[in-house]
């Protein structure tokens, strides 16, 4: 067998030729700005929105209807927010997950300016395949309002009593399915455990055009 | 160079040619997977914005809508990672920072992808397809980077953002390295497919470098061949002689252009044709017939091999005599015989006429040494008469010896007789008788001086005379010779002059006969010179080689003629015959003046005119050798005390 062979491109000799210096520089600077795109692409995925303000008792003048004897949940959502969509995925998961599956509303924003049924996007026939859920258009976002809720994803989950148990997002990130602490925490409530947070950050589309980018 | 050097530099030759392939086919992979990498990273930039503007084009701020970030970063960022990774590919395919630079990319690719589509797991796979699609290098080595872009990934995430990563608000400073250790895991198999990639392609350059060296064998056998074959037919043509190739059944297979010119038959019509046949006449063809077809059966060579001389049939029909030899080839494939003939008709001609020649010559021949025979009789016979003329000489100078040894007894008893009558008759007072007492002595002495001379004579020529060899000095022997010659150069009232005396210090030889040499040749200048000069000159000159001294004698005298000088030195002979009668002497001084420079390996002669002097110079060697002295020995000179 051969025991060694001089790869082609160094048989002409050690030294780096002239160009591998520019070739050295143009590298780092491509590497670093490739780091820095996705660091903001990180940044940006990870920055949640506007938390709720959302009131610790069932709010009363909401046109929801609580299930007796059976835990609420309420997740604010805007249509067009592509970042629901893992949102609304975790839902999914949450609900087939639960051994007590709560009385489910899952609201759409649909501002005045806009035509009817704009708001019927595929994240609203995605959440109306969820099982046992109420599909609401929130017109102006009246509903979010009353739940205080500032950003697309909020979830909210009441006790039976109209006890506000938990308020934050089901997502690690922005867009971002998979494990997180909102979706554990949901989970273990409905299970009747312990969760290890009651509040999470929301990543999503803002409800109102605030600040909160999306 | 010997077998085993060779077959160690073949393989040495195959190795380094099995390590070139290697590198190429490697560099080969390596550009090709570069170019892949470059399409694949235009495509994956591509997909992703087409990605990006599908599922997420727009972000929403209530009611307002604007382009999503995820588009930008798709098309910014994934330009960023994509075009230098695909630029390198495209212009510096195969080099080592390409694959590198094409990992990472590839890695980064994967991560901007995996949050291009919300952070789905299946997108996930596309970091384990990137590592295996990198393995298509062959090059484990750029499985390093690439895994290290995916730990430093969950790393960093895993500090700053870890819910994105693990799902959970606080993880494990370690959790990154569960994520690694999938990576690595995968990496273990790349990296023994790699290995096993990488022997595999070093077997497949061995074994094409051995087929190489197989198919180069070949070739140069091939074109050995070749040239073989061109060279061969190349001597066929330009041949002198008629070289025919048969085939088994005598049939011809070649026909060279001597045999054309030989036979009248161009080669085609020759080839295909049975050369008994066509060639030779009825009566030996079946000769030849037996013979080849003798040696196919039995093996038994015949006629083959030997020279023959036939008659051969020319396409004219003229028969020519011919020299034929048939000598039969083994090749690979059958037997052949080759015919090697040449016209032989001016051969016979000529040996015909030789044939006269060399009786006529055998004639003159026998003339020859019948003469030879008759000359080396006569050669004989002048042979014993010469031997008897020198037994004869050589009596005679014994004899002559014998007889002046015999003569100079009684003769010196005159002499000495004749003075001590004449004290006694000047003593007794009788006058008258003294004059008749000088006239006997004077006889005596002059017959004394004749017998000497031919006593020393007749020494030289029996070979008696002897050297007595010692070193002596030159001037002292010339100083002593000017006071014995003075009463005869002022008899005659001459003046004598002596040059160069001392420029030879001294001579190894025979002082006595260089004396008598120079006292002879004085004696001669004194006698025959009147109111004149004598000069004697000493220089040291070099003579073929010898270191050799001159002494030359010259007079104002009276001189000789040509055919006087010719025969000066044959003893008993003076000018003319006046001379005796004028001046006196016997004969004999320069003879003997002759012979003992013979004697001493010297040499003398004379310069001469009538009436206007002479001038004899006497060389000699400076140091007469030991093999001076055997050669005169060997001429019959002896040498000694």
């Amino acid at each position: 067998m051969l025991e060694s062979v001089t790869p082609l491109h160094i048989s002409s000799g050690r030294r780096a030729p002239k160009g591998s210096v520019w070739l050295w520089a143009v590298g780092v600077v491509w590497l670093v700005g490739a780091v820095a795109g996705l660091w903001v692409l990180w940044a940006y995925e990870n920055k949640p929105g506007e938390s709720a303000s959302s009131p610790k008792r069932w709010p009363t003048e909401t046109r929801l209807a609580r299930s007796p004897g059976q835990p609420t949940l309420v997740l604010l959502a805007h249509p067009q927010c592509t970042c629901t969509r893992a949102s609304l995925a975790e839902l999914a998961e949450v609900l087939g997950r639960s051994r007590t599956p709560p009385k489910t509303y899952v609201l759409f924003l649909k501002p005045s300016q806009f035509f009817d049924g704009w708001e019927k996007t595929d994240l609203w026939r995605t959440a109306s395949a969820l099982p046992n859920a109420t599909i609401v258009r929130d017109d102006d976002g009246l509903e979010a309002g009353r739940f205080g809720a500032m950003t697309s994803g909020q979830t909210l989950l009441y006790d039976a009593d109209g006890t506000l148990l938990f308020s934050g997002g089901i997502t690690g990130a922005r867009g971002h399915a998979g494990d997180n602490a909102g979706r554990a925490a949901l989970i273990a409530l409905l299970d009747h455990k312990t969760p290890a947070h009651r509040a999470t950050s929301v990543f999503g589309c803002s409800l109102f055009g605030r600040r909160t980018e999306s | 160079m010997s077998a085993d050097q060779s077959s160690l530099a073949l393989e040495a030759s195959t190795r380094s040619r099995a390590c070139e392939l290697f590198a190429e086919a490697q560099h080969d992979i390596h550009r090709r997977t570069d170019r892949l990498f470059a399409g694949l990273m235009a495509f994956q930039w591509l997909m992703g914005i087409v990605f990006a503007l599908w599922v997420s084009p727009l972000a929403w701020d209530g009611p307002v809508s604007r382009t999503h970030l995820h588009v930008w970063a798709a098309i910014i960022v994934g330009g960023i990672i994509s075009l230098f990774p695909a630029l390198l590919g495209l212009v510096r395919p195969g080099l080592p920072s390409t694959r590198y630079v094409i990992a990472v990319a590839q890695m980064l690719m994967g991560a901007l992808l995996i949050h291009l589509t919300g952070g789905r797991i299946e997108t996930h796979f596309h970091v384990f397809g990137s590592l295996a699609f990198l393995a298509f290098y062959r090059d484990w080595r750029v499985l390093i980077p690439a895994t290290v872009v995916v730990a430093l990934d969950h790393l960093l995430r895993g500090i700053f953002w870890p819910e994105s990563v693990y799902g959970v608000v606080v993880a494990s400073h370690w959790r990154w390295l569960e994520h690694a250790a999938w990576v690595l895991f995968e990496d273990v198999f790349l990296f023994v497919a790699c290995r096993r990639s990488i022997a595999e392609m070093k077997y497949t350059a061995e074994r094409t470098a051995a087929l190489e060296r197989e198919v180069c064998t070949r070739q140069e056998a091939e074109n050995d061949a070749r040239q073989a074959r061109a060279r061969n037919d190349a001597i066929l043509d330009v041949a002198l002689d008629c070289v025919i190739l048969m085939d088994e059944s005598g049939r011809i297979a070649q026909f060279n252009p001597a045999a054309e010119l030989t036979f009248g038959h161009s080669a085609a019509e020759a080839v295909g044709t049975e050369l008994a046949v066509w060639l030779l006449p009825a009566d030996t063809r079946e000769t030849l017939r037996g013979a080849l077809a003798g040696y196919l059966t039995t093996g038994d060579m015949g006629i083959l091999n030997r020279r023959l001389e036939l008659t051969a049939i020319r396409k004219s029909g003229v028969a020519v005599p011919i020299e034929i030899a048939v000598a039969p080839i083994s090749t690979d494939r059958a037997k052949m015989f080759a015919a090697y003939v040449r016209d032989i008709t001016e051969r016979t001609r000529i040996e015909r006429e030789l044939a006269s020649y060399t009786q006529v010559l055998e004639d003159a021949h026998d003339t020859q040494r019948k003469d030879a025979e008759r000359l080396a009789a006569l050669v004989s016979q002048l042979r014993l008469t010469q031997q008897q003329a020198e037994k004869a000489t050589r009596a005679k100078s014994e004899f002559l010896a014998s007889m002046s040894h015999e003569l100079r007894t009684p003769l010196n008893a005159i002499i000495l007789y004749s003075e001590l009558l004449q004290e006694v008759a000047e003593d007794e007072g009788h006058p008258s008788s003294i004059g008749d007492l000088q006239r006997i002595q004077s006889a005596g002495k002059h017959l004394l001086d004749l017998i000497n001379g031919i006593l020393d004579l007749s020494k030289i020529e029996a070979g008696k005379m002897l050297l007595s060899l010692e070193t002596f000095q030159v001037e002292t022997m010339i100083n002593s010779l000017v006071d014995t010659v003075s009463p005869l150069v002022e008899k005659n009232r001459n003046t004598l002059t002596v040059r160069g005396g001392d420029t030879v210090p001294s001579m190894y030889g025979d002082v006595t006969k260089t004396r008598q040499i120079l006292l002879n040749l004085l004696s001669n200048a004194s006698k025959f010179t009147r109111d004149g000069t004598i000069t004697v000159d000493v220089r040291r000159c070099v003579v073929d080689g010898i270191d050799s001294v001159e002494f030359s004698v010259t007079d104002t005298g009276v001189g000789m003629t040509l055919e006087q000088t010719q025969k000066v030195f044959d003893p008993f002979t003076q000018a003319d015959v006046t001379t005796t009668r004028k001046y006196g002497g016997t004969g004999l001084g320069l003879a003997i003046v002759s012979r003992f420079c013979d004697l001493m390996g010297g040499s003398v002669w004379v310069d001469s005119r009538l009436g206007e002097g002479s001038r004899f110079v006497v060389r000699l060697p400076i140091t007469i050798t030991e093999v001076a002295s055997e050669s005169m020995a060997a001429a019959g000179v002896p040498t000694g005390e």
